[in-house]
Formats: structure tokens, sequence, C-alpha cells
């Protein structure tokens, strides 16, 4: 490998899988799983900002629950595109990922944007009924917009600086 | 009032990309520097062909240099299979040193046997 492996024992085994090393070896694999992942991702972050957009006063018309229906169900079934080609490309190069900064942030972000979506449906989202259309959404749903969009805005940015930093 | 709340999001984003892009980088042509061009002639010790960058350790006589390619599927592409990038084969690349790494070397081109291929 260009960087001899180093660091904690189970990355060290990751990138020695049969999965890891297709994924580096192989011609076409890795620009495939690549391709899987940002198809995965467009349908995912941009269902996501298009629910958002809906919630900080976009299209009021549209109803929520509709919008969260169709939106939100095709997030949930992109993240069967987005997790495994994920996973396979961090496998790919697990030392050196998980030690580059980008990275970090962005496992941060993911989880924040998780965290943002649970607490969300949890919370605000059970009185939706009053505010379905028309009428401004609640201050707490319009800030998990906000936050929706940052994560997933600084997401992307970090996946597309792995390569860079 | 919503156009202003429109407004103002777009340029947050706007920053944040653009601040995100503004970070040095690793293993793109900007960490390296194109105004020192160098010609190494040596014997290939080590290669790689693999994602996202192939690699040679080419040693020249004053020491081993890690030499960065293309992806494998671009080398492919370009006529230079994984078989013409043996140990003990003599290559001779032209490329620019790392900004930091001091033994790092990214190839704009490579020399295998009288043939050139173009790795950018």
């Amino acid at each position: 490998m260009i960087h001899p492996p180093g660091g904690t024992g189970w990355l060290v085994w990751l990138e020695g899988t049969p999965l890891a090393v297709a994924m580096r070896q192989w011609l076409w694999l890795y620009p495939t799983v690549e391709i899987a992942h940002i198809l995965g991702f467009v349908i995912l972050v941009g269902a996501a900002v298009m629910f958002d957009l809906r919630l900080l006063g976009v299209s009021r018309s549209l109803p929520v629950t509709d919008m969260a229906r169709h939106h939100l169900r095709w997030a949930r079934l992109a993240l069967l595109l987005v997790v495994p080609s994920g996973l396979s490309m961090f496998a790919a190069h697990a030392t050196e990922m998980s030690a580059n900064p980008a990275f970090q942030v962005k496992l941060a972000l993911i989880a924040v944007a998780g965290l943002n979506a649970a607490v969300f449906h949890r919370g605000v989202f059970h009185s939706v009924a009053r505010w379905d259309r028309q009428v401004r959404v609640p201050a707490p749903a319009r800030l998990a917009a906000v936050l929706s969009l940052l994560c997933w805005a600084g997401v992307i940015a970090c996946g597309r600086l792995l390569a860079y930093l | 009032m919503r156009r202003r709340q429109m407004v103002g999001l777009g340029m947050g984003l706007s920053l944040l990309l653009l601040s995100a892009t503004l970070v040095a980088a690793h293993h793109g042509w900007s960490s390296y520097d194109s105004n020192t061009v160098l010609t190494l002639t040596g014997t290939i010790r080590e290669s790689g062909y693999e994602h996202p960058h192939g690699f040679i350790r080419l040693q020249v006589p004053e020491k081993t240099w890690l030499v960065v390619l293309a992806p494998p599927s671009r080398m492919e592409n370009r006529g230079l299979p994984r078989e013409m990038l043996k140990p003990g084969v003599a290559a001779s690349v032209v490329g620019y040193p790392h900004r930091s790494e001091k033994d790092e070397v990214r190839a704009e081109r490579i020399t295998i046997g009288g043939k050139t291929v173009e790795l950018r």
C-alpha cells in the first residue's frame, strides 16, 4: 500500500479483509462503489433538502405530512445505497481515513443530522396536524430544518475533502 | 421576508462550502510544487496498482522516491497495465515534489521501455 498501515488493530484488520483488498485492487470496483455512494446521497440529501425547505416556508400549499411520507421514505431507502458503499470505501483505507480530520468531522456531522431527525420526529412533528399546510411551521421545526441543511452541506463538503486532506 | 430567508440561507451555505475548499490538499495536484519539475530515472523497487492512486517506489542513485501515479483504471486505459510496473524494471518519471513530504513526487508522465504514458 502507498502508506503502510499503522494504528488501531481492528482498522489494520479491516484493511486486510478481502473486500478492502478488492476495493483497492479491482480496476472498476472502487469507481462503481463511488458512483453508488453518490447516487445514494443525491437521493438522501436531495429529499432532506426539499423537506427542509418546505419547513422553512417554501411551497406552503404542499402538506408537510405528504412530503414526509414521500421524501423521508426515499431518504431512508437511499441509506441502502449510501451505507454499504461508504463502509466499503472506508474499509479500503481504514487507517488513513480514520486519521483524516475531514472524515472525523463528517462522522460527527452525520451523527448530529441523525440526532436532529430523531428529535424532530419524536418532538415537534407530533403536532404536524396543526401546521400541515398554509401556515407558518413552529420554530423548533424550522430550527431542525436549518440544522439539517447545514449538517448535510457539511457532510458533502467533508466527504469531498477526504481526498484533499 | 421569505425571500430574505432564502438569500440568507444560500449565502450561509456558500460560505460554509467556500471555507471548506480553502483547506490545503494532500494527494491533489495542489499539494505538489509544479514550479519544480523533477526528472527521476531509476529502478522500480515496489509498485502498487491500487485505488485511489497507483504508485511506485523508484530507486535513483541518491535515494528512493515514492512516486504517486494515476488511478489504476486510467493507467490501464492509457496503456500502462499492472505488468509494466514490476520491481526491477527501469523507469523514468517527470513530476513535481510534494510540498511537505520530502521523498514524495507526483508524476505527470512515466516512461518505461521507451513507452511514455501521460498520467494527468
